[in-house]
Order: C-alpha cells, then structure tokens, then sequence
C-alpha cells in the first residue's frame, strides 16, 4: 500500500485515490513502445487503403525516436518516461505523429515534476499520477488533439477511439485501475473498429473519400493499442492484443 | 525523362543546406542535427524571427537568414513540413530574450507543427507569436471552414518587414501585428507552362499541351482550378493582374510594392519582360509600382511559371522594405 493515496482517502470514496504503481510509468511506455513496433506493419497497411500510406513509416520512425531518448535520458520518474514518447512523437512527419506527441504530452503533464525523491503529497516515489489524475489527463489529451486536428468524434480519426475511452473510465469503479483501464480498452477498440463504418471528414483518409470505407483508422487503431498499453502496465502484465487490427 | 543534379534523392535536402552555409561561412550556420540553419553571429536584444517549411522553394527560406531579415529557416523534406521537434529547436535559437515570431505559410502540416513548437516553446518561458501568410488569391474560395488560402511569394515580403521591424527594436506584438498587416494586405496570383519534377522523377507532376497553361497554381506542383489558353506575355500578365487589382482594390493613385516571381526555371530575360508587361498593365490604371522585386525568390522545384505579388504599400511599410538587409538571396 503506497501511503501517498491515504491523503486522498475518505469514507464516502475509499477508492478514488486508486493508484497505477510506481511502476506504470516505465512499464506503460515500454509497453507502447513494443506493441506499436510490433503493429507498425499492419498500421501501416490500414493507412495504404484508407490514407496517404505513411503512417507505418511515421510509427517506426516516432518509436525509434522514443528508444533513443530512453537510452540518452535513462528516465526515472513517470513524467520523464512519457516525455521521452511525446518527443519522439514530435519528431516525425504527417499530421498524426505531432497529435499523438501532443496527447502524450498531457499524459506527461499528469505526473509530478518534483522528481522521484520530493515526497510531494499525492505522489509515489516516481511522481505517477493516480487513476483519477491519469484520467483527467486523457481527457485533456483527447482536448488538445481535438484542438490542434480540428476532428470531432465520427471524423474517422484517433478521436474515435480516444473519446469512448475516456467516457468508459469516467463511468468506472475507481477503486480498481486495471478494471477500469480494461474498461476503457475494450471502449477504445470497440470505437476503432466502428471506424471502417465511418467516412472521414478529417485526416488522412478524408483524400480518399469512400476508398476508405470498410477500413479502421491506423490513427484510431494505434490509440487504442495505447489505451491496451496502459491497462497491460496497471496489471502487471506483459503484453498487449493486437491481432484484432487484422 | 527529367534529370536533376542531385546524388541520392534522400539526401538532397541536407546535402543542399551544407552547400548553402559553406558558400557563406561568415554569414551562416546549419544545426544538421534539426536542419536549421541560423545565423553565425546570433543578434542580441531583438525579437527572434524564425520561419521554414516544405524544402523545394529555395530561396525561401533558408536564404533569407540574415541581418535584417530571418534568424533562423528550418528545412523539411521536399514539399513536406518540418517536425514540431524541429520548429522547436528553431525558434529556441531564434530567441534573444525578447520573444520569437514565427512566419508560417498557410499549410496544415505547417501551421500544425509550427503551433505545436510555439506551445512547448512556453515552458522554456519564450513568447511566441505567428504570422500566418495567405497571400495566393487562387486558393480563396470564400469559404469559412476550409483550408484557407495558400501562403506563396508574399512571404519575402513578410519575412523581410518583419525583419527590419524587428532589428528597430519593436517588441514582439508590433513585429507580429506589423507582419500580419502585410500578409493581409498582399495577393498573389500564378500561372505555370510547365509543372516541376520531383528529384529521383522521371516525370513531371502534371503535363500540358502546348496550347494550354495552368492558372491559379500553387507551389507545390498541385493542379490547378482552371486551364486558360497559351498566348502572349503581356496578356498572360494581364490576366494575373486583373484579379489582384479587383481583389485589393487598387485606385488610381495607389503605389504598390510588386514582386515579379520565377517558379524555379523561367530565366531572367522573361521575367524582366514579365516586368514590363505589369508596369505597362499598372500604368493604365493609374497605379504606381513604388518598389519591386523581380527574380526567383520563391520556386516550386523547376516549375516553369511566374508569379504576381502586389501590396499597396504605405509610408511605414516603406521604409521598413528599404531598411538594410543582407542576406544570401536579398542584399542592400
């Protein structure tokens, strides 16, 4: 028990300071990194039927990016980790790799920037956010993507599957992460999937028009492969589905 | 069959900004690292400038760093924005404490990085503001929810007013308020008789009869909205002059700043008869060309075309357009 989240504990809502562990952050960005590695492929093969087919390149190459800030930076706190993705992310070309840098950098914001040893109240050793905290910070990366790509949900964008994560794990027990991340992954591809339904208003696959049809957004299938990394990293587990992207 | 003068396509970018420095060593400097280059002796107490996009337009921007003009240019790959990540290492070296404005072509993947770089640009406390360029009178279609018009050959003007306004002292928001003025009051109209070759190409983007000519291109080797017939010089000017005119609303009396553009390989000789043909067509409105520039400045590869800026110019615009610069592509 991390005697961090007694601060945020009361009697009406013993689990709303659930925490992810001290942990999450490293097993969360290392977890996303594999399984977009693994999936760059297929994401890109999604995105040659329904985009301008550059989005495997953009993946591999914004993940490369992340593993060399890993090893430059060798990150500690939660906060250094997820900057080590969202500059990754910056570094790439297309529109969605700067969207996904910017989403990751709320999910950074999240975390305390006091540094692993501040013992600042409401923060483990690593400054990981609790549940609740990582939660708002979806909603604000969901914010700020929608900001910057001007997409609304059913533009057949990464919002897609983003905007029912975030509504599951609002409506969640709070008191448990992994469930509530769970909940919020199977939201997530469930909203990718109804992507190939979908016409795009925005994005890559708006150029193709219903070229695209009966294809799910790589944008919105790599976000929910995210929302799979953070529910795996809550768990403690080690991997992450991803043959349902086809 | 076009052929270019390039080693590897991929490299043709970097390869091409080393060339750039080592022909003026005492003027700049190339960060290969991010592809920027900056200039080698960093201003002090003065708002940054720093600009840059898609490569293939050269001279813009890269060949406006300089003393009164750009700080620093970042690179992309041909036709393709600069990362965020390199937009942010940019206007970091723009910075001289005073805050850095950014003067961005009117492009999605642009405009994007571009807001992206000045947002992180915030928690190294720099103040960032953008000049958003929207000058290719083409691209209005009026509407308000799309893409909006493309940013062309006004950008010179911008990067270069900006740039004398910068180097007088005028704090951030005067540069930018004065960099916006000018993007809103410059139009460009284009027309090309033969599209550019991307390096590595055999073929061109599009191709013409030779009785035909594309008017209203853009400088990325897009089509355009309409094909007009070929004839010449003096009437195809006119016919890019009309529009601006109409669109600014230009009265007898009126003085303008003009730029005459090559698109990448119309050759001197015709765009200086190009000239004329705008004086003579201004002339009979009753409108004078106070200033003007006539060359290459802003290039779509080796398009084949020409372009027309005006901008009705005032007493202020003036004497900061003739303000010194000293620039690889702009001097005086």
């Amino acid at each position: 028990m991390n005697e961090s989240s007694t601060s945020s504990t009361s009697s009406t809502g013993a689990g709303r300071g659930a925490t992810l562990g001290e942990d999450f952050g490293r097993a969360f960005i290392t977890l996303t990194h594999e399984t977009l590695t693994a999936a760059a492929d297929a994401l890109g093969d999604l995105d040659r039927r329904a985009g301008d087919g550059d989005f495997g390149t953009n993946v591999r190459t914004a993940m490369k990016g992340a593993a060399t800030n890993i090893e430059n930076d060798a990150p500690s706190s939660y906060r250094e980790w997820l900057t080590a993705m969202y500059m990754g992310w910056l570094g790439v070309g297309g529109t969605s790799g700067p969207l996904f840098g910017m989403f990751f950098r709320d999910l950074a914001k999240a975390g305390s920037d006091q540094g692993p040893d501040s013992g600042e109240p409401g923060s483990d050793a690593t400054g990981t956010p609790t549940l609740e905290q990582f939660a708002q910070a979806l909603a604000d990366g969901q914010a700020t993507v929608q900001k910057y790509g001007e997409a609304k949900v059913g533009d057949k964008t990464m919002v897609d599957a983003l905007d029912p994560a975030v509504v599951a794990l609002k409506d969640a027990d709070a008191s448990d992460a992994a469930a509530a991340l769970a909940a919020a992954e199977e939201a997530a591809i469930a909203g990718a999937r109804d992507t190939a339904e979908s016409t795009a208003k925005r994005g890559r696959a708006s150029y193709v028009g219903d070229a695209a049809k009966g294809v799910i957004d790589p944008g919105a299938a790599a976000m929910a492969l995210v929302i799979g990394a953070a529910r795996a990293a809550a768990a403690g587990e080690s991997s992450v589905e991803a043959d349902w992207i086809g | 069959m076009r052929r270019s003068i390039v080693n590897d396509p991929d490299d043709l970018v970097a390869e091409a900004l080393e060339g750039l420095v080592l022909s003026h060593p005492t003027m700049l400097e190339l960060d290969a690292e991010h592809r920027y280059i900056s200039r080698k002796q960093k201003a002090r107490d003065k708002v940054g400038l720093v600009s840059g996009g898609g490569s293939g337009h050269e001279p813009l921007h890269s060949g406006f760093v300089g003393t009164g003009m750009l700080d620093v240019a970042v690179s992309g790959a041909v036709f393709a924005s600069p990362t965020a990540l390199q937009v942010l290492a940019g206007t970091k070296a723009a910075d001289a404490g005073r805050g850095v404005v950014q003067i961005v072509k009117n492009y999605t993947g642009d405009v994007l990085n571009f807001r992206i770089a000045g947002e992180i640009s915030g928690d190294d406390a720099i103040d960032t503001e953008i000049v958003l360029v929207d000058d290719d009178l083409a691209s209005d279609t009026g509407e308000d929810d799309g893409p909006g018009r493309r940013g062309t050959a006004a950008t010179v003007i911008v990067e270069k007013i900006c740039g004398a306004a910068a180097e007088n002292g005028m704090d951030l928001q005067q540069v930018a308020a004065v960099g916006r003025t000018v993007a809103q009051r410059s139009r460009t109209m284009s027309l090309a008789l033969a599209a550019g070759t991307h390096p590595g190409d055999d073929e061109p983007q599009f191709t013409l009869d030779a009785d035909e000519v594309e008017f209203g291109v853009g400088i990325h080797g897009e089509r355009a909205q309409r094909r007009i017939p070929f004839t010449g010089a003096d009437e195809l000017i006119e016919q890019l002059v009309d529009p601006l005119l109409e669109e600014l609303e230009l009265g007898r009396g009126t003085e303008v700043l003009a730029i005459v553009n090559g698109l990448g390989s119309a050759y001197p000789l015709e765009l200086s008869l190009a000239a004329r043909a705008l004086h003579r067509r201004l002339d009979t409105d009753g409108i004078t060309v106070g200033r003007s520039l006539v060359g290459s400045y802003v290039t779509s590869l080796d398009m084949h075309g020409v372009s027309i800026t005006l901008m009705p110019l005032e007493d202020e615009l003036r004497e900061l357009w003739d303000a010194p610069v000293r620039t690889p592509a702009l001097t005086w």
